[in-house]
C-alpha cells in the first residue's frame, strides 16, 4: 500500500536521525535525549491532553513516555516505522490506561506502523498534520465522531453503540471507513 | 478470526486501539503474531491511526517538563556497553512476499524475547522504588544513629564532669590524708595569748607539708566576729620572707573552723604560723595584733 506510494524501501534521512539519536540514548547520550524530546514532546503532550484533558496528568504521561525511551530505546527500531507516529500511538495508550486506570494491556512499544513520513523533519510533520487534519475535517460527521470516541475518548465500540444508538457493526463499519479514508487520501 | 480465517479490518483497528475485551484481544494477538497478511494489515492500521494521533491540536509542554524528563534522565545515568558499536539502522522494510515482518505485531511479544520482556520491564520497574527504598532506609537509620549519638554524647558529657568532680575530691582527700600521715609534717597547737581572757581558751591545729605545700588548719573556740571582718591564717617562712596568707575563715556557731589545702606554694619551710583578723576578703599583709600563734 504504502510501498505503491515508492517510500517504503526508501529511509528518509531525518529517520536516520531518529534511529542515530536512538543510538547514542542507547550510550546514555543526554543530549540526543533532549533532542528527541524537543523533537516529539510536543505530538506526545498534545495526545495525552486531548484524552486525559489534564495538563498534569498529561505531563505524567509525556514523562512515562520519553522515560520508557530513555530506558529501552531498543524498544522502537526504525524498522517498525516512524519513531514519531510510534510515540503518538503510545502516548495515546498510554493515556487511554491512565484514564482506565489499569495496567497496559500490552507492550505497546512492540507494535510496528506502517506509516512512511519522515516525521522527524519538522516541516514534513507540519504538512502531514495539516494534511491529516483536512482529511479528517472532511470525513462524513458520524464518522469522524466516532473515530474520535474511539481513538482519543477510548471507548469500546460496544459502548459507542451504546451512547450512540447505532448497531456494533454500525459502529466497526465507521471506524474502518473514517482510517480507509484517511489512508487512501494520502495515497492519492 | 482462527489460523485459516484472516481477521477483519474492523476488528484489527479495534484490536490496534486495545478496545477489544482480553479474551478476543488475545485471540487476535495469537493470529497476528502468526500471519503474515494480518501482521501487514496491523501495521498499515498502526500507521493510519499514527497520522490520526498527529491530528490533535497541539500545545506545547509546560516549560518545566523538560528540565523534569532531563533530571529523571540524569538521576538514571546509563553504564555505556562499551562492547557495542553502533550501527546504521536497517532500512525501512514493510512487507515483502515471504516474508513476516510484522507478524510479531501488537500484542506478540516476539520482537523481544517474551521471556526476557517482562523481567526487564519488572526490574525497570522494580529498581528505582528498591533505590528510594534503600534511601529511605538509610535515612532513618541514619537519623536513629544521630540521635542515639546525641543522647550518648550527652551522658559522656555529664559522666565526664561527674568524673572530674570525683577525681578532685579523690585527689583532695588523698592529698590531704597524706599530708596528716606524713611523718615529717609539723603540728602546731596554738592558743590563746596569756594577756587574753580565761576559758574556752581558742585553739589552732596546723598541718603542714612544706615539700607539697599542703596546709590543714583546724580551730576550736573561736570567737566569732563582726560581719565585714575575717580570720586570716599566715604562715611565717623560716627563711624571714614576709608572712605568707594560707587562706581565710569563719567560726561557725560552735566556734570551730577550717582551712583545708589552701593554695600554697611548695617548698617554703615554715617558722610559725599565726591568725589575724582581716577586713572580709582578706589581706596580703598581716594587720596587727596576731591573735593566735604557733611554732
Amino acid at each position: 500500500m504504502y510501498r505503491d506510494m515508492g517510500l517504503v524501501n526508501t529511509p528518509p534521512l531525518s529517520a536516520q536521525d531518529d534511529a542515530a539519536l536512538l543510538a547514542l540514548v542507547k550510550r546514555g547520550d543526554e543530549q540526543a535525549m533532549a533532542t528527541l524530546f524537543d523533537r516529539y514532546s510536543k505530538v506526545v503532550y498534545s495526545v495525552a491532553l486531548r484524552v486525559l484533558r489534564d495538563p498534569t496528568s498529561a505531563e505524567d504521561i509525556l514523562q512515562e513516555v520519553f522515560m520508557q525511551v530513555w530506558r529501552s530505546p531498543d524498544g522502537f527500531v526504525s524498522s517498525r516505522g516512524s519513531l514519531g507516529g510510534w510515540l503518538a500511538v503510545v502516548a495515546r495508550n498510554r493515556s487511554i490506561d491512565a484514564l482506565r486506570r489499569k495496567k497496559p494491556m500490552d507492550q505497546v512499544e512492540e507494535m510496528a506502523l506502517a506509516a512512511p513520513f519522515n516525521l522527524a523533519n519538522e516541516a514534513e510533520r507540519n504538512n502531514m498534520m495539516e494534511r491529516a487534519r483536512g482529511i479528517i475535517v472532511k470525513l462524513p460527521g458520524e464518522q469522524r465522531k466516532t473515530l474520535e470516541m474511539a481513538f482519543f475518548d477510548g471507548l469500546t465500540h460496544s459502548e459507542i453503540a451504546e451512547m450512540t444508538g447505532e448497531p456494533l457493526g454500525t459502529v466497526k463499519t465507521r471506524i474502518r471507513s473514517a482510517l480507509t479514508t484517511l489512508r487512501k487520501a494520502f495515497q492519492a | 478470526m482462527n489460523g485459516t480465517r484472516h481477521i477483519e479490518r474492523d476488528d484489527l483497528a479495534l484490536f490496534a486501539m486495545q478496545l477489544l475485551p482480553k479474551d478476543e484481544h488475545a485471540l487476535i494477538a495469537a493470529h497476528v503474531a502468526l500471519c503474515a497478511e494480518c501482521g501487514q494489515a496491523l501495521a498499515e492500521v498502526q500507521g493510519d491511526l499514527a497520522v490520526y494521533a498527529h491530528t490533535v491540536d497541539l500545545h506545547s509542554p509546560p516549560a518545566q517538563a523538560r528540565e523534569r524528563l532531563m533530571k529523571q534522565v540524569a538521576r538514571e545515568k546509563k553504564a555505556v556497553p562499551v562492547e557495542r558499536v553502533p550501527t546504521p539502522p536497517p532500512p525501512l522494510e514493510f512487507a515483502t512476499p515471504g516474508e513476516r515482518p510484522y507478524r510479531t505485531g501488537l500484542g506478540s511479544g516476539a520482537y523481544l524475547s517474551e521471556d526476557e520482556e517482562p523481567k526487564r520491564n519488572l526490574a525497570a520497574k522494580v529498581f528505582p522504588w528498591v533505590g528510594w527504598a534503600v534511601a529511605a532506609a538509610i535515612a532513618v537509620v541514619a537519623g536513629n544513629l544521630y540521635h542515639e549519638r546525641d543522647v550518648l554524647h550527652g551522658k559522656m558529657t555529664a559522666m565526664a564532669g561527674q568524673m572530674d568532680r570525683v577525681s578532685s575530691d579523690a585527689a583532695a582527700a588523698k592529698q590531704m590524708m597524706e599530708a596528716m600521715t606524713d611523718p615529717a609534717a609539723k603540728h602546731v597547737t596554738m592558743t590563746m595569748s596569756p594577756t587574753a581572757p580565761v576559758p574556752p581558751v581558742p585553739q589552732g591545729r596546723v598541718t603542714y607539708v612544706a615539700e607539697r605545700g599542703a596546709l590543714i588548719f583546724l580551730g576550736s573556740n573561736m570567737e566569732p566576729l563582726q560581719a565585714y571582718k575575717t580570720y586570716e591564717l599566715w604562715l611565717i617562712p623560716a627563711d624571714g620572707r614576709d608572712p605568707i596568707p594560707a587562706g581565710t575563715f569563719h567560726p561557725d556557731e560552735r566556734g570551730n573552723a577550717s582551712v583545708i589545702m589552701p593554695p600554697m606554694p611548695k617548698g617554703i619551710e615554715a617558722k610559725a604560723f599565726g591568725v589575724t583578723v582581716e577586713d572580709e576578703g582578706g589581706s596580703q599583709t598581716p594587720t596587727m595584733p596576731i591573735i593566735m600563734a604557733g611554732s
